[in-house]
């Protein structure tokens, strides 16, 4: 493993530890204390993935996320302070990939980064093109296009899109998709879901109130309707 | 709160205007009673003194006219003139020969007692109904002869009178009676103004709505009373106020220092668990210690985030998301992630609803963490479905809890069993009750000392 991560965290014992934890994990690991710092590292070299902590001194963890989602689809994971209040949301809304809750243990954030660049690579090249409607998905070289136009998505976003077009008019429960694209075992947060579904509506549908690609199926989950 | 009787409004009210109506009835009907009676007291002793005298005059008149033996022409010219006079009728006796003003009126209509005493010589009186008329009668001997003679006064106009005087003094009495329920009514709703705004101002103290106060309108016991209504929900009111302060500044004190504790706790986490992957590793005399280490900060991480959690709760702040729930695969994989299986038994039926998941399976890993703490194994549990709704039951069959511990189990920092301090923060059962609150549900407990200990929580079904 060689991924470069980016990891933006304003407490220097949880930035130091961290930083131990995933160095020890095979990442290379730049570190910067506030979300200026955070944002011009990110343009000065290419990176593989960045862990963002919400409570940021100068720039929060939240306009850093919008800046860098407005940039690049890179994977984003939020280190968020609580689990069942709107910052979780707010940072999957801004285009966060996951989030952990503090306090958390370095296995577990591991396992997250892991993920979250696995998610952002590895496809399998040999997949064929899948043309569903005006959607063209192009698993090898990571891209969907719609009416001939490149769509820019997060690789969840892609991952997502590409798991519900594989199988058309099946129905896919959040756990399921929690499994499939984020990787969670058990009990992963189905608001993921929720919100990743919003967003890719927003770019791959007409009118993302009335969805006509990805419909929702009440009380079950989701499922992709080619039209 | 203490159970009430069933109030019903207007009771005193009718009271008070019944006792109105019987005090003003009762006087009413006594000056009514004892007017009439004196009335017709003086009427009738009126009218037999004037029935007397008129009768003596009669009686020397026909003296006069009648002989000692009178013959009929005699009687005949004695009626006549009597007829004249016109307001009597007259029966006359002589010689064992009867003679009478009027064809109705006869020797049968004559009194006996009457008869005995005029034929004693005395002038006596009677009075007498003849064939639906009431007389006075009054007889008497005409002086110097036997001849008696009886004088029938019509009393028909006298009893008219008193029966009229009867009627008006009934129908004023009724008028007295309505009067006073009118007048009782009135007052009783002006005096009991009062008491209903003070029920109602108790009953909105009692909501909560700590500033109510009664207007102070009158300087009587009434006045009296609004004021020291108002002195004791003021008291109330600082005193609610100042502990709801205290209680909002300590709530604010424990979500201060648990959010301060957040930072380097998240730093001690971290470096334990990175600790943890080397200990096998360490030198012996480190790796003890260093274990200890890590096992207390899990255990310091379990408190704080409780501590978070009820402080949250506290705040009103925790949000809830329903979404469609199969409760029985949640708590499957609820106990299969913290790798309770072997321990934990699931009988579950299928129930599947809207509520949190998260906080449903918070719920429900206290209460299996809590059993587990305290029976170590063999903890069941089971999901079903009744009339009441959704529930799951998780049972231990530990070393239960005495009943005068059971009733405080769920609150903060008791230890049912005080004699070892558990791994737990004593906080896992009063976070469990607040979300099974949260959830529109409850939690019960039962338990035997010596059998176990079962925890029922139950959600309603929508």
């Amino acid at each position: 493993m060689d991924e470069r991560l980016l990891l933006v965290e304003d407490d220097a014992s949880i930035r130091e530890v961290t930083k131990l934890g995933l160095t020890q994990a095979g990442f290379h690991v730049t570190t910067a204390p506030d979300g200026r710092e955070g944002l011009l590292h990110f343009r000065q070299a290419p990176y593989d993935l960045v862990i963002l902590d919400v409570m940021l001194p100068v720039l929060d963890g939240y306009e850093v996320c919008r800046q860098i989602r407005a940039e690049s689809r890179i994977p984003i994971i939020m280190l968020s302070a609580k689990s069942d209040t709107v910052d979780v949301v707010v940072g999957l809304e801004l285009g966060a990939d996951d989030y952990v809750t503090k306090p958390f243990e370095m296995a577990e954030l591991v396992a997250r980064a892991r993920a979250a660049v696995r998610r952002a690579t590895a496809v399998n090249d040999e997949e064929p093109v899948l043309v569903r409607g005006d959607l063209e998905i192009d698993p090898g070289a990571f891209v969907a296009r719609r009416r001939g136009e490149e769509v820019s998505l997060s690789a969840t976003e892609f991952r997502l899109l590409l798991e519900l077009a594989r199988r058309p008019g099946q129905v896919f429960t959040r756990e399921l998709l929690l499994q499939r694209v984020w990787n969670y075992d058990y009990l992963g947060d189905s608001r993921l879901v929720d919100v990743a579904v919003q967003r890719l509506r927003a770019k791959v549908e007409d009118d993302p109130k009335e969805p006509r690609t990805i419909k929702t199926v009440r009380g079950v989950g989701y499922r992709f309707d080619s039209g | 709160m203490a159970a009430r009787l069933p109030v019903r409004t207007g009771r005193l009210r009718r009271r008070l205007t019944l006792a109105f109506m019987l005090v003003a009835g009762l006087s009413a009907a006594i000056l009514a009673v004892s007017s009439y009676l004196l009335v017709r007291e003086a009427r009738l002793s009126d009218s037999v003194d004037r029935g007397l005298e008129q009768s003596r005059f009669n009686l020397v008149l026909a003296s006069e006219t009648l002989g000692a033996s009178p013959t009929t022409a005699q009687t005949t010219e004695l009626l006549d003139a009597y007829e004249r006079r016109g307001t009597f009728a007259v029966v006359g006796q002589t010689n064992g020969r009867t003679f009478s003003s009027s064809l109705s009126l006869g020797p049968a209509q004559l009194p006996p007692d009457l008869k005995r005493l005029v034929g004693a010589g005395r002038l006596a009186y009677e009075r007498r109904e003849i064939a639906g008329t009431r007389y006075l009668v009054v007889g008497g001997r005409v002086p110097g002869s036997e001849t008696q003679l009886y004088y029938f006064f019509s009393e028909e106009r006298l009893w008219d009178e008193l029966a009229q005087l009867r009627n008006i003094l009934l129908s004023v009495l009724g008028a007295i009676v309505l009067l006073g329920g009118l007048v009782g009514a009135l007052l009783a709703r002006r005096l009991l103004r009062p008491v209903a705004r003070a029920s109602v101002a108790a009953h909105s103290l009692a909501e909560g709505l700590l500033d109510t106060r009664l207007p102070v309108e009158s300087r009587d016991e009434f006045g009296a009373w609004a004021a020291s209504f108002n002195e004791m929900a003021e008291a109330l009111e600082t005193k609610i106020t100042a502990l709801s302060e205290a209680q909002a500044r300590e709530r604010r004190f424990t979500s201060d220092v648990s959010h301060e504790l957040r930072t380097p706790l998240t730093a001690l986490v971290a470096e334990a668990s990175l600790l943890a992957e080397h200990l096998d590793r360490m030198p012996d005399e480190a790796r003890r210690p260093a274990e200890l280490l890590v096992n207390d900060v899990a255990r310091l991480r379990d408190l704080v985030e409780d501590l978070m959690e009820i402080s949250r709760l506290d705040a009103g702040e925790a949000r809830v998301r329903i979404e469609p729930v199969d409760v029985g695969s949640l708590i499957a994989s609820a106990v299969r992630s913290r790798r309770w299986d072997d321990r934990v038994t699931i009988d579950r039926d299928e129930v599947v609803m809207s509520t949190d998941p998260r906080r449903l399976e918070r719920i429900v890993a206290n209460l299996v963490g809590n059993a587990l703490e305290h029976a170590g194994r063999d903890v069941s549990v089971r999901v079903g479905k009744d009339g009441l709704g959704a529930f799951v039951e998780v049972t231990d069959t530990g070393p239960g809890i005495s009943p005068d511990r059971l009733p405080h189990v769920f609150e903060r920092f008791y230890k049912a069993d005080s004699s070892r301090a558990g791994p737990g923060s004593g906080l896992g059962l009063a976070i469990a009750l607040e979300n099974a609150r949260l959830l529109g549900g409850d939690l019960d407990v039962w338990s035997e000392v010596g059998r176990g200990t079962r925890f029922t929580l139950r959600l309603p079904v929508t």
